[in-house]
């Protein structure tokens, strides 16, 4: 077991490099989390939720089209039957020689569409590994949908240094909130690593407690 | 799209073959009537594919002929995106421990964020949650 959280390691372990491994709460359990909470909350309700994970690896996959798509995908799957807007494009690209990919405008417009119908939530985790040449393509999307769609709610998590730029290609108010294990989640994220430990006879009490008193203690001092 | 179908359907010559008129010719002679009828047959069933064709393209435009639509569903999902970020979901959801992070659901910012959406307004319509590793200790990628 190891946790990230200090310069040197805990409990004698060598960090791990970079990574998701081992670390209390990432941006990406924070969206998975509120993306299940909304997919539960929606369950049965005129609502409809749609999520994307940037992926710094994955970028060359990750075009502006794509990702869109794949948030007007995950909307319209919802629904029992397609919207004649979206299979009327279909087939008119049908006609081109080879077929054609979907363009943005089109997405956007049908995302702008899709989105006034329902309650609808969209869930970005990772904006800051997005390509930055497409993330400038996003927001600006996803602008074009807030503003024919006020009440869609837009979810996002990334580095700090981004929210310059989501402020400054998104028209609407926009709030903050830093995310950092709160010692609520150490504890219970300890007591989950413990009772998963494959080496229990190397464990007692005393550690065991003196495990769970020092560590939340030591991560709250940063 | 619709242009065309204007023209298939008014302007086509095709569109006057359901008159049987149209074959009459080949039954005259007794002498090729094998031959004719199997052209007859031919044509008669290119006729229908024809016609069904362009019934289901019309039926694009109606919001009841569902039948078509449906067909085309997973063609027309797998078009709009090659991406699956359901796989990415639950890759993160299986490794997650229950019930870390979930302060942030009671958060006052989180729940104005939420109830927004009811009342469509544009107000709180988007929450940004942060992290840096250099600020958080390497807590959030």
């Amino acid at each position: 077991m190891e946790i990230r959280g200090s310069e040197k390691p805990i409990l004698g372990n060598k960090c791990k490099p970079w990574g998701t491994e081992g670390q209390v709460l990432t941006c990406g359990d924070v969206s998975s989390l509120v993306v299940d909470n909304l997919g539960d909350q929606a369950g049965g309700q005129n609502t409809a939720v749609a999520c994307f994970y940037f992926d710094f690896t994955a970028r060359n996959k990750q075009s502006p089209v794509s990702i869109l798509g794949s948030l007007l995908k995950q909307l319209v799957c919802a629904e029992r039957e397609i919207p004649n807007e979206i299979s009327r494009a279909y087939q008119a690209q049908k006609k081109v020689i080879g077929g054609r990919g979907p363009r943005l405008s089109d997405i956007v417009k049908m995302l702008q569409t899709t989105s006034c119908k329902k309650r609808t939530f969209i869930c970005i985790d990772a904006l800051d590994e997005c390509v930055a040449g497409h993330r400038v393509k996003i927001l600006d999307s996803l602008n074009q949908i807030l503003q024919k769609s006020p009440g869609t709610r837009i979810f996002i998590t990334g580095r700090p240094h981004i929210l310059a730029e989501i402020r400054k290609r998104l028209a609407v108010r926009i709030t903050s909130v830093p995310i950092s294990p709160k010692r609520g989640d150490i504890i219970t994220y300890l007591h989950s690593k413990l009772a998963e430990d494959t080496t229990p006879d190397a464990m007692d009490d005393t550690l065991e407690a003196e495990i769970l008193k020092k560590i939340p203690e030591d991560v709250s001092e940063m | 799209m619709d242009r065309r179908h204007k023209i298939w359907d008014d302007g086509h010559p095709w569109g006057s073959t359901k008159n049987p008129a149209f074959f009459s010719d080949f039954g005259n002679s007794s002498g090729r009537l094998t031959a004719s009828s199997t052209i007859y047959c031919v044509l008669r069933s290119e006729l229908e594919m024809f016609q069904s064709f362009s019934n289901n393209r019309g039926s694009f435009n109606t919001t009841n002929n569902t039948f078509s639509v449906t067909d085309d569903r997973p063609d027309i999902l797998a078009w709009l995106s090659p991406l699956d970020p359901k796989f990415r979901h639950h890759d993160i959801q299986g490794r997650r421990v229950e019930n870390v992070g979930e302060w942030l659901l009671q958060t006052e910012e989180f729940r104005s964020w939420y109830a927004g959406s009811e009342g469509g307004e544009s107000e709180n319509a988007v929450l940004f949650c942060y992290g840096d590793p250099g600020v958080g200790k390497t807590y959030i990628r």
